[in-house]
């Protein structure tokens, strides 16, 4: 469960967070929701596809780490192991939170929430949130920005996805993975871009994707499939 | 060799759910093509009078529904939205064997395994510690439930369990309207038809309107509703009473809202027998459609509207029944003596009209329209060779309406007014349905009892209501090789059924959760 309360300084001063990367903490997720700004680096280390919001069944673009539930084969007793980790996974146990303030944009603002039974707060272990002088630490500093930028994302995402179904270009795929071991897994209930109308796309389309900002985006999350290969090789080690 | 003439103009008349419904049928196959040099383009005009309003009581359709509205090109999503339409599971039957609260369903998936496994006969071992539908279908569990056929992440008319939908007629009509003629090219003319001329053939060559140019067309399709304007007034096509199988000419509809926003809408069609009748009962997201089904002959309308107020204050709330208009519907039961005469085909209620008992109005309506769509006679000359076997084949049908539903009454063991102890004179049943019933008390509905590939009611409908309405099939007394086969894959299935229940009954949404969340999210094409 979670307990999302407003970070405040006087509450908060003596928290730590342990930044382990453990199953312990939670760790241990077959993919995790992305965002075009960090395609680049996710897709040098993982797979790019698309999933539903079990809320509202809209798509989001997500990093894949496992191919069944609560699998992470980048996870092992030495960490994750990956030169990028993915700012939805970084973020915990921080979160943007809206408060209701009626001389802002919209009648809410948003503030920097602490979910205070996520296991890696405790007072021993990991990064302060404050100095002892009361100012934010570096970390903290550079965990609002994460969430910035985050805040940022989900707006792109929400851009990104729309044109995606304006064009048609996501269709549902189902992969089958033969493992050395002989056992097959198959993993269902993601989707794709659909390459082969991408391809059949005329000048004047890809021009309006590259006008958008999404047609690079597009691009990396097809080259990032090779990176199957890794979740397959490390599955094989597993299971070997 | 003799002159042809080609049919290129088709003229709807009529603008009620079957008249557009016709209309986007047809012209999503004949008017919304590419164009390939050198063809004729087909032309779609619909005429609807600006007088005439169309009945509307809440409906509910088939599954069939979906794939016909795919065909059309119209989105569920705004289906959803703007013809406060909900998800339909089948029908959920009360007090219909005793009145003494008996229940079951008829769900619109076929039984676990039907394919291959008759699970009827594996069942009778078990009559009495399992229903039925609960045994063979998840289904029958999301329905006592009012849960929802699919979840928020399931594609537009893709689904966990087969479903259909309850909406209002009117705006159902309203959204075909729009779509028609906004992207399928279908001609709309608001007119009162005031006249129509023929040909030295016999033929109908155009409509005669109060405002504007004579309407011509090649072939006339007939959706003016009861008055059946072109096939009964004007060629005076017979009407066949069926009456005499099935009583009920008359209905008490109203309009009751939820007592609250949050109040469970029912997945299901709830028929529930009355002593003079049954009441619907139809779970919009705004409301519900509740009415009472009588027969003229036997009751008393005062009688039958104090029953529905009862219903209404036992189901919704009495401030809610003491509120509540009440609307007389009159109606003829039975069929016109046939559906195509000459250049002229009455699809909907000029075609024929029976009591809702299993929501087969709109689903005639759909097979009507798409039989003309895909045989749409080339010309004149094999334009009566299409009718005749339009004739034979929706007579077939209607046949086997009536049957059906005739089979509802025949099941039942109430003796509690004229009305149901006539209900099973043997002068009121078909031969065809007596028949097939002695047979069923020897061996259980199965494949064969499905004729036609394109039957209404498939063994399955036959099953539910035999075995829910709780009918006796003997067990056989000689052995069967195809029965050991059975009894041995019945018993995975049996489970296999179980665990697929308790798993959809865990996932899926309420009906309202689900609703409410089309209206907010809508839902994803893929």
């Amino acid at each position: 469960m979670t307990n999302f309360v407003v970070l405040n300084q006087s509450l908060h001063k003596d928290l730590k967070v342990n930044t382990t990367r453990s199953e312990m903490y939670g760790d241990n997720v077959m993919h995790a929701m992305t965002f075009p700004l960090e395609f680049r680096d996710i897709q040098s280390c993982y797979p790019i596809f698309f999933s539903k919001d079990s809320e509202s069944g809209k798509f989001y673009p997500t990093a894949l780490f496992g191919l069944e539930q609560n699998e992470n084969l980048f996870l092992s007793d030495d960490g994750w192991d990956a030169t990028y980790i993915p700012m939805m996974i970084k973020r915990h146990p921080f979160l943007v939170g809206y408060q209701d303030a009626p001389d802002h944009d919209g009648g809410k603002k948003a503030v920097v929430s602490i979910d205070l039974d996520n296991p890696r707060i405790n007072e021993h272990i990991g990064e302060s949130l404050f100095t002892d002088g009361g100012e934010a630490t570096e970390y903290l500093s550079d965990s609002i920005k994460l969430l910035e930028s985050i805040h940022k994302g989900h707006e792109h995402n929400k851009g990104f996805i729309d044109t995606l179904l304006e064009y048609d270009l996501l269709e549902s795929f189902t992969l089958e993975v033969n493992l050395s071991n002989g056992s097959k897994n198959q993993l269902q209930g993601f989707y794709t871009i659909a390459e082969q109308k991408l391809h059949e796309l005329n000048g004047d389309t890809f021009d309006i994707l590259n006008k958008r900002g999404y047609l690079q985006a597009i691009f990396m999350a097809v080259a990032s499939h090779s990176r199957l290969r890794t979740l397959v090789d490390n599955k094989n080690a597993l299971c070997a | 060799m003799t002159q042809t003439k080609n049919i290129n103009r088709i003229v709807i008349l009529g603008g009620g759910s079957a008249g557009w419904l016709t209309a986007g049928v047809v012209a999503a196959e004949h008017c919304a093509g590419g164009d390939s040099a050198g063809l004729t383009d087909t032309t779609i005009t619909l005429v609807e009078s600006s007088t005439i309003s169309t009945i509307g009581v809440g409906e509910g359709t088939w599954p069939s529904m979906r794939s016909t509205l795919q065909k059309i090109g119209i989105s569920e999503t705004d289906l959803i939205t703007k013809c406060d339409a909900s998800f339909k599971q089948g029908t959920l039957f009360h007090g219909w064997k005793t009145g003494k609260g008996d229940s079951y369903t008829h769900p619109f998936t076929v039984p676990y395994g039907y394919n291959d496994t008759n699970l009827a006969d594996q069942w009778r071992r078990f009559r009495h510690q399992i229903p039925f539908a609960e045994a063979v279908s998840s289904q029958n569990s999301l329905m006592f439930s009012d849960l929802a056929p699919k979840q928020i992440t399931t594609p537009e008319y893709a689904f966990n369990t087969n479903y259909g939908y309850h909406l209002d007629a009117a705006k159902f009509a309203e959204l075909l309207k729009m779509h028609c003629v906004e992207n399928l090219n279908v001609n709309h003319v608001v007119a009162d038809v005031v006249g129509i001329n023929s040909n030295s053939t016999g033929d109908i060559s155009s409509l005669i309107i109060d405002a504007g140019e004579d309407v011509e067309g090649d072939l006339f399709v007939d959706c003016s509703g009861s008055r059946a304007l072109l096939l009964g007034e004007f060629y005076e096509v017979p009407f066949i009473s069926k009456k005499k199988f099935l009583f009920n000419d008359s209905a008490l509809a109203s309009q009751v809202p939820y007592s609250s926003s949050e109040d469970p809408i029912a997945s299901s069609t709830i028929s529930s027998a009355q002593t003079e009748g049954w009441v619907w009962d139809i779970g919009l997201p705004t409301r519900r459609g509740i009415g009472h089904v009588f027969s003229s002959a036997h009751s008393d309308e005062d009688q039958v509207g104090e029953s529905l107020l009862k219903y209404i204050e036992r189901t919704v709330s009495s401030e809610a029944a003491s509120k509540t208009a009440i609307r007389k519907i009159s109606f003829s039961p039975g069929h016109r003596a046939k559906f195509w005469h000459r250049n002229c085909v009455a699809i909907g209620m000029s075609a024929g009209f029976i009591e809702p008992l299993e929501a087969s109005a709109l689903v005639l309506v759909e097979l009507s329209a798409s039989m003309i769509a895909e045989e749409l006679p080339a010309n004149r000359e094999v334009m009566d060779i299409v009718a005749k076997r339009f004739n034979d084949k929706f007579l077939y049908r209607w046949d086997r309406i009536i049957d059906f539903l005739k089979m509802h009454y025949v099941l039942s063991e109430r003796k509690d007014s004229d009305y149901w102890r006539d209900s099973v004179s043997s002068e009121s049943i078909p031969d065809s349905l007596a028949e097939k019933m002695e047979l069923w008390r020897w061996q259980s509905p199965w494949h064969r009892d499905t004729m036609h590939v394109d039957e209404m009611f498939p063994s399955a409908s036959f099953q539910y209501i035999l075995y829910g309405m709780d009918f006796k099939t003997r067990a056989r007394t000689a052995n069967r090789r195809s029965d050991f086969d059975a009894q041995n894959s019945a018993e995975r299935l049996f489970q296999e059924n179980a665990q697929r229940t308790k798993k959809l009954v865990a996932a899926m949404p309420t009906n309202r959760e689900l609703i409410n969340k089309i209206h907010t999210y809508g839902l994803q094409k893929i």
